[in-house]
């Protein structure tokens, strides 16, 4: 299935840099539903919330980016109220759900908060828990591997100097905690709806 | 620990081990999963540090360590040993002699008893002499930090950052191979507790005694070459090397996985 898309995934600039969470993202709403522009817009607003401060016309760019690698395609169709004039609506192609599966099943750069998995959260589908697992798997064993390169200061304890240092690793810490927990609790809910479901 | 134990060690590679080790508790009616596939080896004078939330698991994991209570599934080896087919007395000589556990509960003081006899006690169950367990115990002391002075003070009127001394310092009087500590550094001062747990790393690296460190704080787990998350009973580590899919490349950079 990943094969598929090879071809054109495999030198693509969609899934890397930036904004590569997005573009993700929004190839999870073409998926689901074709939409207009300013839908998927409101759409992905709505999905991963305000932290994100999404721009209508970065969204534009990113479709083009994605129009750009035949992972979407634009149709005409008449405009819903009978007006005169045409609405373009953007339509996944064949390329559109392997795309999908591969970008949730791309490792993310190395940080200690994933926006990331947030966005692939956001959009997958019930065939994606096992990319879903392995990447929050990855996650974990990354912050795991964070906390081990935190190593503690070499001032003298308790000094003016050591000060900074003891807060600034106490700061990654709590976070690098935070997101442990978060990937466990992420885990178990998974885990939790699998069992409901089977 | 004669010359055969030595050979004895060089055998097995692994000081403490876990294969696929699971427990269960009963609750009433109900049973509940406390661990569950937990696998991972320590080596001598490794370390270890487990990262878990409150009720995730990690005191059971050290009281299965430590043998005071066995696993239902899998099985964990000390030096090679399978601690389930020991015997009862056979695990409590291992944790008067080479297994300690540092735990917060475990402080017991007994009335009248002095920080030194509380320590020459632990090194005198070793079967030593009182004169050599004297010297012994304030040999370690001397280790934990705990100044000469404080020997001769009552163990019920400790302030918690010397009790904790103290009790790594009746760990260490006994010459551990493994040391197991729940929840390093439950002081009240951030300070001591990070003078704590840097202790807790010196002496373990100085005299080769693996260290397996538990705690629901990262920071308490600083220093430790490798760290484990325990949630829901499982047990996820910085060695497992998990199914890595697939970067998207630029250049390879050292040290990282394919």
């Amino acid at each position: 299935m990943v094969g598929a898309v090879e071809g054109k995934a495999g030198t693509a600039k969609w899934i890397r840099g930036r904004s590569a969470h997005l573009r993700g993202a929004l190839l999870g709403l073409v998926l689901e539903r074709p939409s207009h522009g300013g839908e998927l817009a409101n759409r992905l607003a709505v999905r991963l919330g305000e932290t994100w401060r999404i721009d209508s016309n970065d969204v534009y760019r990113l479709l083009q980016n994605l129009l750009d690698e035949g992972l979407i395609e634009v149709h005409e169709e008449p405009r819903r109220d009978k007006r005169p004039g045409t609405r373009i609506v953007y339509h996944p192609t064949e390329l559109t759900s392997a795309a999908l599966t591969r970008w949730i099943e791309t490792l993310l750069p190395r940080e200690t908060f994933r926006l990331g998995l947030h966005a692939k959260l956001a959009v997958a589908r019930e065939q994606d828990v096992p990319g879903l697992r392995s990447a929050l798997a990855q996650h974990r064993r990354e912050c795991l591997t964070l906390a081990t390169m935190m190593c503690p200061g070499d001032g003298e304890p308790g000094s003016w100097g050591a000060l900074f240092m003891d807060c600034t690793r106490d700061g990654i810490h709590q976070m690098l905690q935070t997101e442990l927990d978060w990937v466990n609790r992420t885990l178990r809910r998974i885990d939790e709806y699998a069992a409901r479901a089977a | 620990m004669g010359p055969g134990s030595l050979s004895h060690r060089r055998v097995h590679a692994s000081l403490l081990s876990f294969a696929n080790v699971g427990k269960r508790r009963r609750e009433g009616e109900r049973e509940s999963v406390v661990l569950e596939g937990v696998s991972f080896e320590l080596g001598a004078g490794g370390a270890l540090g487990i990262y878990g939330q409150r009720r995730s698991g990690k005191s059971s994991l050290l009281r299965l360590a430590v043998g005071l209570e066995l696993c239902d599934g899998g099985s964990v080896r000390f030096e090679g040993h399978e601690l389930e087919s020991m015997s009862g007395g056979e695990r409590a000589r291992l944790l008067r002699g080479p297994i300690a556990l540092l735990s917060a509960d475990g402080w017991l003081p007994s009335p009248g008893e002095t920080v030194m006899d509380h320590v020459a006690m632990s090194a005198g169950s070793a079967g030593l002499s009182l004169r050599e367990a004297r010297r012994r115990a304030l040999a370690a002391l001397d280790r934990a930090g705990v100044a000469g002075v404080s020997a001769e003070e009552m163990t019920v009127s400790l302030a918690p950052d010397t009790r904790a001394r103290v009790t790594l310092a009746r760990a260490l009087v006994r010459e551990p191979r493994l040391l197991a500590v729940d929840e390093p550094a439950p002081l009240p001062s951030l300070l001591e507790r990070e003078r704590f747990c840097a202790l807790l790393r010196e002496v373990a690296r100085e005299r080769s005694i693996a260290l397996l460190v538990a705690s629901e704080e990262l920071s308490a787990l600083q220093g430790i070459a490798s760290l484990a998350s325990l949630s829901a009973g499982e047990l996820c580590s910085t060695e497992d090397r998990g199914t890595v899919v697939e970067f998207p490349r630029r250049r390879a950079r050292a040290g990282e996985s394919p």
